[in-house]
């Protein structure tokens, strides 16, 4: 594979895998890092790529078992996440009417474990199918359903919980 | 008619159970204008995944540099053993080698040699001792004269 068709095949995947990797690692520079490292990564492993059936799942699964190690290393050295992302001048980007309830969308999928936020990402942001999300967790399908049910409802509970605290 | 078909979407969604296009269903109608009051809820739910979908980094991501320069340093590292190469390859050839046949001609030459040189030493000498002769015929001469 010479390089202009590995950028051809990598580089639409830039935002998916950036997207991934700051839902694993929440800051905005880590995540731009992680995606780096995965580019020289992918390059360095070109031929394997070749190899598997979808660049995309290969690519995908190589980020998420990158960020949570970087993720596991930095809770080891005892550095704290800093969330400080949702203060900074991008949100102002974001939808104005539903500001309020994206926020707090955004501030929970934070707290699901990870397994669950991964998949989350993947099927409801990222629209992957179930049989695609199981290749690039390395899980199956039975267990991908499971974690997304209780995502998507941890997500729904704590937003009505905080509904209905905002109304009384 | 349209929210209690949106309620059992919601009722599958939660379980895990909906299929893509099913999703996109529920995407679409929460996206829309014209939720019902009880489903007003969910809305901000499904517009924080829309909102998740279009974040993107700014940063101009480096592809790894070009792949002649991975051959120029694989080139380097080729140069440098020829060079080692080279060095060990002429050191190794400078110096000589013999059989074992060889070796015992050269050491029975160093012998001769040897004898050689002790003859011509005490050849020397006895050529000194005739200078002393050659003095006394003149000194004879001398007084015979």
């Amino acid at each position: 594979m010479d390089r202009n068709e590995f950028i051809t095949i990598v580089m639409p995947l830039k935002d998916k895998l950036y997207r991934l990797a700051k839902r694993i690692l929440v800051s905005k520079d880590e995540a731009e890092d992680a995606v780096q490292e995965i580019f020289m990564k992918l390059w360095k492993g070109k031929q394997q790529i070749e190899n598997y059936k979808s660049p995309e799942a290969f690519a995908i699964t190589m980020t998420k078992n990158y960020c949570l190690d970087r993720l596991k290393s930095k809770q080891a050295s005892n550095l704290k996440i800093v969330h400080s992302n949702y203060q900074t001048s991008e949100n102002i980007e974001r939808n104005i009417e539903a500001n309020d309830g994206v926020e707090l969308v955004f501030q929970i999928m934070e707290t699901l474990p990870e397994q669950q936020k991964l998949v989350l990402q993947l099927r409801d942001v990222e629209q992957f199918e179930f049989s695609e999300i199981a290749k690039m967790l390395e899980s199956n399908e039975t267990a991908i359903r499971v974690a997304l049910s209780r995502a998507r409802k941890t997500v729904r509970d704590e937003m009505i919980k905080k509904y209905n605290y905002g109304i009384s | 008619m349209e929210s209690v078909k949106i309620e059992k979407l919601l009722e599958a969604y939660f379980e895990g159970n909906t299929s893509l296009a099913e999703e996109k269903l529920l995407r679409d109608y929460f996206n829309s204008n014209n939720v019902a009051e009880h489903l007003e809820q969910y809305t901000s739910m499904f517009a924080g995944f829309q909102v998740a979908k279009e974040e993107h980094s700014s940063r101009e991501f480096n592809l790894p540099e070009r792949k002649s320069k991975t051959n120029k340093t694989w080139w380097y590292s080729v140069a440098a053993m020829l060079v080692v190469a080279f060095g060990v390859g002429s050191f190794y050839f400078s110096q000589p080698h013999y059989t074992q046949e060889e070796k015992e001609a050269l050491a029975a030459f160093e012998k001769s040699k040897k004898a050689m040189m002790l003859l011509s030493e005490n050849l020397n000498k006895g050529a000194e001792q005739i200078t002393f002769v050659e003095q006394f015929a003149i000194t004879k001469d001398k007084i015979f004269e």
